[in-house]
């Protein structure tokens, strides 16, 4: 008997608002029986304008809005900001503030992974995982609260140095909380490798090899995941890593559970130099001057964010304005990654693929949208809100 | 391979090869090399990637203001700390560069970015829908260049019917 119907292919929305998905993002993915045959990426959720808006806030402002581009990394952010404008500006950071930029940023890391490892988890249903990670979390984040009297945005940046100190009592809390995490992280690693129920989730979902994550620019440790050595930490060190080198974590099976063990490991890290600042934290002053108006020039900031190479190109043109800083994420070159892996997978696997490369959607989107904030006239006013909700409920009753 | 080396072999291919360029080395781990004729920008891109100095960190664009009626377009490659950025200019109103998509995939969130950001045309590429833009966003608004208005944004252009 011969049949000639034609094989119809079915498309799953995703997102912008699902479940699955910690942010507003959407895909469209193409699916033969579970099997996805095609997926398309859809940004812009999330756009706030701020590579606009830089042009229309001096040196000191700016440093404030990029800070806020995202609140997990929002430190390696102002860090990158600051690292350009200094270098534009020919001014020499004193080495005590470089050091805690440093650690600031190991601890940020630190914050990133475990949230990450909880958010992973969770996708792949290990909720207990989650749950504990996410207990284990509020360690560094109290660290990181009483260093700096915020858990998210810290501030710790200020152009020409840094705005916290450590004394004694601060440096005791801190080696003490990172004994409980590297216990801890050594339970974690265990688990990730050998729970049998999680490795059915991980273990060779998601295969990216060595060639392919170059050709698709992968960054971070999504890279580092499948053997590229790509780590602008031990690459191109800036700031006080050239004093605590960092040795690279890498991996070869470039799968899901790699890139879990390749976060993790580097946790270990972290906790080595954020001890290793702490107790040879240099004397001395924590700022220098610099001028309001920069000196005109180009410049390129390059930092290891917690998901991989954060890049600014920082224009000035003499005035105490940016004439324009372009701030490239590591999200978006590791987000084409996973429109080309999810190909070939269960559907009920796109979650744990789209989770494994840590993505940041706020860092991702956070270019244009018009500042309706400066100008009422074209904004929202809570007027108009007002009316457009009676008009919207009146239209869909309820 | 390391920054020097890295360095040395862009500052070769930009200097000795056929195309024309001017090289400028603003700091000690940068080489910018702009180019004269957008005609080279691919063949000069595949000379960089056979020399495996391929990784492309990132595209930008800067509006050189309404005087000058330029845009330039920057094509940024990082091996170890050196940057090696490929520098093009192209005129305001007919903004056109070649897709570098046949070379190196990843380049095209960058150029789609660039794109809708500056409305700089990009010949090639596979998928030119916008990226970051909502759909309903006007036509040829382009919020990165320094002339745009936003007072003529109004809430309805910007919003859609409601």
């Amino acid at each position: 008997m011969h049949s000639d119907k034609t094989l119809e292919s079915f498309t799953v929305p995703i997102g912008p608002q699902h479940p699955a998905l910690k942010e507003p993002e959407h895909f469209l993915i193409t699916v033969d029986g579970e099997i996805v045959t095609k997926a398309v990426v859809r940004l812009g959720y999330a756009h706030r304008g701020v590579e606009k808006a830089t042009e229309s806030r001096n040196w000191v402002q700016n440093l404030y809005l990029l800070e806020r581009i995202c609140g997990i990394c929002s430190h390696i952010h102002a860090t990158a900001y600051c690292l350009g404008v200094e270098q534009l500006a020919a001014v020499e950071v004193p080495p005590r503030a470089q050091a805690i930029r440093v650690l600031v940023a190991e601890m940020e890391r630190i914050h990133s992974h475990l949230l990450w490892l909880g958010v992973a988890a969770h996708e792949a249903g290990f909720d207990t995982l989650f749950m504990y990670s996410w207990r284990d979390r509020e360690t560094i984040m109290d660290l990181l609260e009483s260093l700096s009297g915020n858990r998210v945005n810290y501030s710790v940046n200020v152009l020409g140095g840094v705005k916290i100190d450590i004394d004694d009592d601060l440096a005791q809390l801190i080696l003490d909380g990172i004994h409980y995490l590297e216990e801890r992280t050594h339970h974690y690693l265990d688990v990730v490798t050998s729970d049998a129920m999680f490795l059915q989730r991980t273990r060779g979902i998601g295969v990216m090899n060595r060639s392919q994550a170059e050709v698709l620019g992968t960054v971070g440790p999504t890279a580092r995941a499948s053997n590229v050595a790509r780590d602008i930490r031990v690459e191109a060190p800036y700031g006080a890593y050239a004093n605590y080198p960092v040795w690279i974590t890498l991996d070869e099976r470039g799968d899901l559970e790699a890139r879990f063990v390749v976060r993790i490991k580097e946790l270990f890290e972290s906790f080595r130099i954020i001890r290793e600042i702490v107790k040879t934290l240099p004397p001395g002053d924590l700022t220098t001057r610099i001028p309001r108006r920069i000196k005109a020039g180009e410049t390129v900031s390059r930092v290891e964010a917690p998901r991989g190479e954060l890049f600014y190109f920082i224009k000035s043109n003499g005035t105490d304005i940016p004439e324009r800083i372009k701030v490239r994420t590591p999200t978006i070159c590791n987000m084409m990654s996973v429109v080309k892996l999810a190909i070939g997978h269960q559907l009920a696997d796109v979650p744990m693929i789209v989770v494994g490369i840590d993505p940041c959607f706020s860092c991702n989107d956070r270019m244009v949208l018009i500042d309706h904030g400066r100008n009422k006239q074209s904004g929202w006013t809570w007027e108009a809100l007002r009316r457009y909700g009676i008009e919207y409920y009146q239209g869909h009753p309820r | 391979m390391n920054t020097k080396e890295a360095l040395e072999i862009g500052r070769q291919i930009a200097e000795e090869w056929v195309w024309k360029t001017e090289t400028d080395a603003p700091e000690p781990n940068r080489l910018d090399v702009t180019l004269t004729s957008i005609d080279d920008l691919v063949p000069m891109v595949v000379a960089l990637r056979v020399k495996r100095l391929g990784y492309l960190a990132a595209i930008t664009g800067l509006d050189l203001g309404s005087e000058s009626g330029e845009l330039e377009v920057m094509y940024h490659f990082c091996t170890a700390a050196a940057v090696i950025t490929l520098r093009v200019r192209v005129s305001r109103e007919q903004a056109s560069v070649p897709s570098l998509c046949s070379v190196i995939p990843s380049a095209e969130a960058f150029e789609r970015e660039l794109s809708e950001m500056f409305g700089v045309e990009v010949t090639g590429l596979p998928n030119p829908l916008r990226l970051y833009l909502p759909d309903d966003w006007p036509e040829n608004v382009y919020p990165l260049r320094k002339d745009m208005d936003e007072e003529t944004l109004s809430l309805q252009e910007t919003l859609g019917e409601f």
